[in-house]
């Protein structure tokens, strides 16, 4: 942070002090005169182009309130200009502080305390000496312009005040309704004992509260108003002696360490007095409203600017920083991911190789044992044996004993294939044999009925139907049957009534499947 | 508020300062996003690399588990000859043994040509499943006797029989006399399949 210089003006002597590091220091003393003023430029010969303020604490100090239009921008600022240049012949160092909105019927007025030096020559030589050394000033202040600050500082909120202080200058009495400054004068003093400037306080007290009754900025009646004095070093007692509160004033004696404490000022040269409180608070804190024009802040202006545009490109930066960080992290959580899974995947590896080696041995490709397994497997599902069906016959023939077989076929292929292969007559509906496309078991069972008279057409087509029937179960189901005498109406039914009977049994085909998986 | 020239130039090392510090935070930015870019593909790579070699494992696992299952039947296969050449010889001698054995009447038999039945595609060679038809003519005192003919057959190996016809019929000759008649004849092809694994070792 840049060091600020604060140029203390007064009716005699000026006094120039550094801040910094919560602190002031005294720079150098120069007479109120011309040789003063020499003096002054030729110590900024040794330090040019430094940051200055100048606080004035000078007892010719106007103030005057006024009411303009409720305006904003450039209307006000003509309006202000123009209230400033009919109060005041020079109007270099002046200034206008808004007291808010003024409470009126008939339209809307702004409330203003115009505020100039009735002498602006005292400090015109000063800030020429500024300008010439190429200074960049932040601003002329006085003492009062301050003065809402420091109230604050002491814990003023809102409602009356008077802050009262002994500075270089004099006894500075600086009058602030809610937290604007409405009056402030300063009373001349002499070496005095504790006592006797204690006693003084509380007279010019009284007295300023009367002036403001007088000036219609105290109401006559109302709520005491709260007075804050600032007791020089080591007379705080004596103060609070002297200063004793009535119905219009109640005095609340602040001991000067202990306001140094609540502005922050950490280190004061020891001869300085409460001035001190309104330099720190203009090198640390100062208020909007001063007196400098804007010409004589130019090359504080064109400073910020300058500040403003590395303060810009370095809070870019840091945001760029912060996104780059962000990303980073983003980054680096990333390749702890990958790293994780570079890991798993190297376990996995590991483990395939683990595994791997402890295969069990073959004499053959894993994907050849497979194929060769599984068509084998299929192979075998789709063979079958006679047993099975020469069991069921021999069962169903123990039931059929007038029944003798010539012949059994067996075989293993597609039922389908078997000539004009239709349900038997007496199957069930829809219960069309599901060997017809598959696989199945096939076996032809020719045989002939024995112990039944041959002419007995409908006895014979009974048991072959019987026979049937009961070879088609137990998993089996009829393909085909060929009665000895052909009912259907395709066929050809033939008979020889009346002939000697030759004694041949009547024979008959029986067809029957299972099909295989 | 209008500045001079002098003025602009004042404010033109602050400027450069601004500009080299939106430049170094841009590069920042730059060099975060090709940093992010690059640790989005290295982790894509890992990601690609651990999905595949889970795969991987969870396959082998899966082979482990089915070659576990699969390797008895193969074994058995080997170890009945059903897997390698065709053993004709072995054949003749099985039904020999058999005819002696179980008594039989008559027995003559006649194995065709081999032919491939079906080539199974595997990794790295196929395996061929052939098959050498045999018709075998029987004479029987009883049906049971070819049951057991091809019992005895399956349990003799060195290929696997797959029956595919049997035609049983009475001879209708008179039984008599010292010599034993035949009273069935049976008439049976039966496939005989072997498998090649060309892949296999030894």
């Amino acid at each position: 942070m840049a060091t600020r210089r604060i140029l203390y003006v007064t009716a005699e002597d000026h006094y120039l002090y550094r801040a910094g590091g919560g602190g002031l220091e005294l720079e150098g003393k120069f007479p109120g005169d011309d040789l003063g003023v020499s003096a002054f430029r030729e110590h900024l010969l040794s330090r040019p182009g430094g940051l200055f303020s100048v606080v004035a604490d000078l007892a010719g100090e106007d103030f005057h309130e006024e009411q303009i239009p409720f305006l904003r921008g450039g209307d006000r600022d003509a309006i202000v200009q123009r209230r400033l240049a009919q109060r005041y012949r020079d109007t270099r160092l002046a200034t206008a502080l808004s007291l808010g909105e003024a409470p009126s019927a008939e339209r809307r007025n702004e409330r203003l305390l115009l505020a100039s030096f009735t002498n602006t020559q005292q400090l015109a030589p000063w800030l020429d000496a500024l300008e010439e050394a190429d200074a960049r000033l932040a601003g002329v202040y006085s003492a009062p312009l301050l003065a809402p600050a420091l109230a604050t500082k002491l814990g003023v909120r809102g409602g009356r005040a008077l802050i009262v202080t002994a500075t270089r200058a004099g006894l500075r009495q600086c009058y602030v309704d809610q937290g604007r400054l409405r009056f402030a004068r300063l009373e001349r003093t002499i070496d005095m004992v504790p006592q006797a400037l204690a006693m003084f306080v509380r007279s010019e007290t009284h007295r300023l509260a009367q002036y403001l009754v007088t000036l219609r900025a105290l109401p006559r009646e109302g709520a005491p108003v709260q007075v804050f004095v600032i007791a020089p070093p080591g007379q705080r007692e004596v103060f609070e002696q002297a200063l004793s509160s009535d119905a219009r004033l109640v005095f609340h004696t602040v001991d000067y360490a202990n306001a140094l404490q609540s502005v922050g000022l950490k280190k004061v040269p020891e001869v300085t007095r409460a001035e001190a409180l309104f330099l720190h608070l203009a090198a640390t804190k100062p208020p909007r409203e001063q007196f400098a024009s804007r010409q004589d802040r130019r090359r504080y202006l064109v400073w910020q600017l300058q500040r403003g545009i590395v303060a810009a490109g370095a809070a870019g930066f840091l945001a760029c920083a912060l996104y780059g960080g962000a990303k980073w992290l983003e980054v680096m959580d990333l390749r702890d991911q990958a790293a994780v899974q570079q890991l798993q995947a190297r376990t996995a590896a590991e483990q395939y190789e683990r595994i791997t080696a402890a295969f069990p041995v073959t004499q053959t490709s894993s994907e050849n044992l497979k194929v060769a397994v599984v068509e084998f497997r299929r192979i075998a599902d789709r063979s079958a044996s006679p047993e099975r069906a020469l069991i069921h016959i021999s069962q169903v023939l123990a039931r059929f004993p007038q029944m003798e077989i010539d012949s059994v076929n067996w075989s293993v292929g597609r039922a389908a294939e078997r000539g004009g292969l239709r349900p038997a007559a007496n199957a069930a509906p829809g219960a069309r044999p599901d060997t017809a496309g598959d696989v199945a078991v096939i076996v032809e069972v020719s045989g002939r009925v024995n112990a039944t008279q041959r002419t007995d057409y409908r006895g014979i087509t009974a048991q072959v139907e019987s026979f049937a029937t009961a070879l088609a179960a137990s998993g089996y189901q009829l393909v085909e049957r060929k009665l000895p005498f052909d009912i259907t109406s395709e066929g050809t039914l033939t008979g020889d009534i009346g002939a000697t009977d030759t004694g041949e049994a009547p024979r008959f085909t029986i067809v029957f499947a299972r099909s295989l998986p | 508020m209008t500045l001079t020239r002098e003025e602009l130039q004042k404010l033109a090392l602050p400027l450069l300062i601004a500009i080299g510090f939106a430049v170094v935070g841009a590069g920042i930015i730059y060099s975060a996003g090709e940093g992010l870019r690059m640790a989005q593909a290295r982790l894509a790579v890992a990601q690609t690399e651990r999905r595949q070699n889970a795969e991987r494992l969870a396959r082998i696992a899966e082979e482990e588990r089915e070659v576990s299952q699969k390797l008895d039947v193969y074994k058995q296969l080997k170890s009945l000859n059903i897997l390698g050449e065709e053993r004709r010889l072995e054949w003749a001698d099985a039904i020999n043994r058999i005819r002696v054995q179980r008594e039989l009447l008559d027995v003559r038999y006649r194995v065709e040509r081999q032919k491939l039945v079906t080539s199974a595609a595997g990794k790295p060679a196929n395996v061929d499943f052939f098959a050498s038809t045999m018709r075998v003519d029987l004479q029987l005192l009883h049906e049971e006797d070819l049951l057991r003919f091809l019992a005895d057959l399956r349990a003799s190996g060195n290929a696997y029989y797959a029956v595919r016809k049997c035609v049983l019929t009475r001879t209708g000759q008179a039984v008599g006399g010292t010599t034993m008649t035949p009273r069935l004849s049976a008439q049976c092809d039966i496939d005989l399949i072997t498998i090649i694994d060309r892949a296999a070792k030894g």
